[in-house]
Formats: structure tokens, sequence, C-alpha cells
């Protein structure tokens, strides 16, 4: 490998840092949306694979340590997978401590990420035998996945009725869209169901203020007020051991590793079974706060790059939620990547690792400085200028793009319809996991039917 | 100015709206992103154009739009 490879290794992995750190911060920038379009049209440009990949790396990592700011200061999820993290931000952000959240979640992800990283190339090598047998069953595997993670609930039997169901919903759109011709027998509209579900609640809310009498039953408010303890800035380069008490790390880092090894599950439904639990049995509501959201973005972390790379390397199928959705274009990006020739049969061992090592670590070390810098800077700008009802336009009118982009001006409707059904599970506690992984199952259990 | 002092805002999502100006911001994200789609030359990535107009969407709600939250810094500590 050349020097020259390596500059432009490391020059793609400082574009994605720096493009996805300012991305990552606009709160609702959904990881599929944002990320899948851009990785693309770099794939269809025609830039080299192991650019692609390394650029991939650096964008998902700087992302994820970003993406927690709106969590903490709107309570917004900046992504699908920290929507977990809302509530127990809101508790930081309650004892006006917002920037303790950010901090404590991006260092987090630091611990997330290098564990994942080793972690995820040696269970890519260990998989590798088994590639066949997992693809072969990855239908199964996601349902079973539904079925686990909907017991996880609190709703539990509600949560199990609800995947036919659900999945028939799914189907019988895709059906409908392929008999009236408006995508071809072989598309599986995919992105714009993912953004259906996870803009659902927000669209059952829409949708409920058009009906008077809810609307005149709503609680009323002012405008919120905000305090924020003014701390003196970090000095020298932030350490995110030092961040993290001893309990946190340790928390953070034995989430990441779980993370890792249930790569093929939803790591929303993942983050959101494993914080709770590590985090149940503290009584003090500021401390609980601290271990979830650290474990839990630590967990995001690590299961994002393990979703990407263990498919990617030992199977070359996308077969997890991560390299289904943002991940998707170095999967399969006709005409320059299908699923007989992509990143999996491209890139060698050592590319993989040259690229993910080049990629994380100029990530974390732009990113992650700027977020606990700039951390309290960050959150004043975003409260003081930045309207809830322009983020929540930004999300709504993307949903809308992407859903006309997959199928036409009817999938609008469709997306809206699978909003309206997500939303209303959702609020039943059926949470975004069990709808994830029912939505990737859903060809092979309504198949399964008929 | 005023619909704050009469308690006009509603929570969506965590944090507080007032109807009208979400239903303005939504209305113009969505012509935005939409439009910035379709007006795309036949040639080009129609994405790149609807990714930009779903961001210029969201810059001019930002402008038009008043945050329902009265910040503050508290010095102590």
């Amino acid at each position: 490998m050349d020097i020259v490879l390596i500059g432009q290794m490391a020059a793609a992995a400082m574009f994605g840092a720096a493009l996805y750190t300012i991305i990552g911060i606009a709160p609702g920038t959904d990881e599929t949306a944002v990320l899948a379009p851009v990785t693309l049209v770099l794939v269809i440009s025609g830039l080299e694979p192991i650019l692609v990949l390394t650029f991939f790396i650096a964008a998902i990592v700087a992302k994820k340590l970003t993406d927690s700011i709106p969590v903490a200061v709107a309570g917004i999820p900046g992504g699908v997978m920290s929507a977990p993290m809302v509530e127990h931000a809101m508790i930081l952000k309650k004892y006006g401590k917002p920037d303790v959240s950010i901090r404590k979640m991006a260092s987090g992800s630091v611990i997330g990420t290098i564990i994942s990283v080793p972690l995820s190339l040696l269970l890519a090598t260990a998989l590798v035998p088994l590639a066949d047998v997992i693809e072969q069953y990855s239908s199964q595997i996601f349902f079973l996945g539904a079925i686990f993670l909907a017991l996880m609930t609190k709703n539990r039997w509600f949560a199990v009725l609800s995947i036919v169901p659900f999945a028939f919903i799914i189907q019988g759109l895709r059906n409908l869209y392929w008999e009236l011709d408006i995508v071809p027998e072989d598309t599986t509209v995919f992105t714009s169901f993912f953004l259906g579900i996870t803009i659902g609640p927000v669209i059952l809310k829409l949708f409920e203020l058009l009906n008077g009498s809810i609307r005149k039953s709503l609680p009323r408010y002012g405008t919120k007020t905000i305090e924020m303890r003014r701390t003196k800035a970090e000095k020298g380069f932030p350490n995110p051991f030092k961040i993290l008490d001893k309990h946190e790390t340790i928390s953070s880092a034995i989430s990441s590793v779980f993370g890792v090894l249930t790569f093929f599950m939803s790591p929303v439904g993942m983050t959101i079974f494993l914080g709770e639990m590590v985090a149940s049995r503290i009584k003090d509501p500021v401390k609980r706060a601290a271990r979830a959201i650290s474990s839990m973005d630590g967990l995001t972390n690590a299961a994002y790059l393990s979703g990407t790379l263990v498919p990617l390397i030992a199977i070359g199928y996308p077969l997890s939620p991560t390299a289904l959705g943002p991940g998707h274009a170095l999967f399969n990006a006709p005409p320059v990547y299908t699923y007989e020739h992509n990143l999996h049969h491209i890139l060698s061992m050592n590319d993989f690792v040259v690229a993910t090592v080049i990629g994380s670590v100029i990530a974390i070390g732009l990113t992650f400085f700027i977020t606990i810098k700039y951390a309290q800077q960050i959150c004043a700008f975003v409260f003081k200028y930045i309207p809830h009802e322009a983020m929540l336009g930004l999300f709504f009118g993307l949903v809308m793009m992407l859903a006309y982009m997959d199928a036409g001006a009817l999938n609008i409707a469709g997306v809206l319809l699978i909003g309206l059904v997500a939303g209303f599970l959702h609020r039943k506690g059926v949470n975004y996991g069990v709808q994830f992984m029912t939505l990737y199952a859903a060809p092979w259990l309504v198949g399964l039917i008929f | 100015m005023s619909a704050e002092d009469k308690k006009e805002n509603i929570e969506v999502w965590e944090d507080l709206v007032h109807i009208k100006d979400l239903t303005i911001s939504l209305a113009i994200c969505s012509v935005t992103s939409l439009g910035g789609y379709l007006i795309a030359p036949d040639s080009q990535q129609p994405l790149i154009y609807g990714l930009i107009g779903a961001v210029s969407g969201f810059i001019i709600s930002t402008i038009i739009v008043t945050p329902k939250r009265n910040f503050s810094y508290t010095d102590e500590e």
C-alpha cells in the first residue's frame, strides 16, 4: 500500500468526518436518510472502493458522536439509534446538564469504537465459514429477532401479535406497487418504509392535530425556560476515560461487546434492552441517566460498526439492519456494485483493516475534539436559534421526498399509512426494534403463509 | 410574541411548537424537498437537488419561525 493511497484515505476520512460532524448535529437526521444517499453517490461516481469504505467508516463514527447533541439539547433523536437515549438525556436536561449528556455520550461512543473495531474484524473472520448458512436463513433470523424483542417489551403479547399484521401491511403495499407497475417486480421498496416507521410517532401526532376535539384537549404551554450552567472550557485534548467514571467506562465497554456480538439484531432494540439493564439498579436519577446514555452510545456505535463490517467482510450480503439501511450502497449499488461483486469481493482483509483504522481514528480525533470542546456553545446556538418546528419540517420533508423517490406519488400515501400504523404500535409499546425486524422479515413471513 | 403569553404551544416530540408555525414549516420543507427533487435536470442526481431543497426549507423555516424557548445561562458554580 503506497503513501499516495494512504494520503487519499486520510483525505476521504477527513471529508467524511467533517461532513457528518455537521450533519450529525442537525436533529432528526436519520442515519439511513443521510448516509445512504451520499455513499451511493460516491460509489456511483466511481470512487475507489477502499476510499468509499474509509469515508463510510469515518462518516458513521462522526455521525454517532455528534448525533448525541440534539438528543441532549432538544430531546430529539439525532438518528433512529439515539431514540432510546431520549428519556435519559431528558433527565439530565431537566437538571440543567445537557452538556454533561453530550460529554458522556461522546465518550461512550469512543469506547464503543475502540472496542468494536478489533472485535468486529475478529468476529468477521470467525464467521466466514458460517456465512452460507447465515445468509440462507437471514429472514428467519430477523423474524426470531422480532419475536425475541417483542417478548422483551412491557406489552409483550400485543407486540408479538402485531408482527404478522404489520408484515402484511408492508407486503401488501409492495404488492400493490408491483401490480400497478409503479416499481419493477424485482425492486423491493425499503428505505421509505423504514423512514415511515421512524417518523411514525410524529405522523400519528400530526394527524391527531387535525382532529378538533383532540386538539382542544391537548395541554397548552407558554414558552420553555431553559437554563444552562456555564462550565469551564476543557483544557487540552479531552480524554474519554476521564470524562466517564470507572463504572460508566466498564458498562460502556461491556455494552459495546454485546453490540458487536448482536450485530444482526436491531441496534435500537438491543440499546433499549441493555441500556435499561445496566441502569435499572441505580437510584440517583442523574447517575442512572449518565450511566445509561454512555452505555447506550457505546453500544449503538459498536453495533453500527460491527453491523457494517461483519456482513461486509464475512458474508457479502447486507445481513444486519445497519448494512440494510445506511450501508446498503456498499453491498448493492448497480451498476457499480452488485451482490456478486461488491466490497466483500474486491477488498482484501488487509484493505478492510487499514480503511477501518484510518477512518475511525481520524473521525474520533476530529469529531470527538469538536464535540467535547464546543458542546456548550453548540447547545446554546441550537436552543436560541433553531426552532423545533424547522427540525420537524426538515425530517418530514426528507421523508416525503424519499417516499416519492422510492415509488412515486402514491408512495407518499403509503409511507403515511406505514407511519400511522407504526406510530400507533409505538404508542402501545411496540418499539422500533420489533418494527424494523418485522420490516426485514416481511417478504419471507408473508411468503410462508401463502 | 403575544402567542407565547397566551399559552398556545403544544408538545410534539419532546419540545414545544405552535400549531400554525408547525404547519408553515411542514409545508415549506415538503415543498422545497419534493420541489428540488422534481426540478432536477434529467441527467443529474435528483437526490442531491432534493437534499439541497430540504436544507433550504430548513433554513427558511429557521428564519421565519421563532423557537419557543427562553434560553439563558446561569453563572453560578
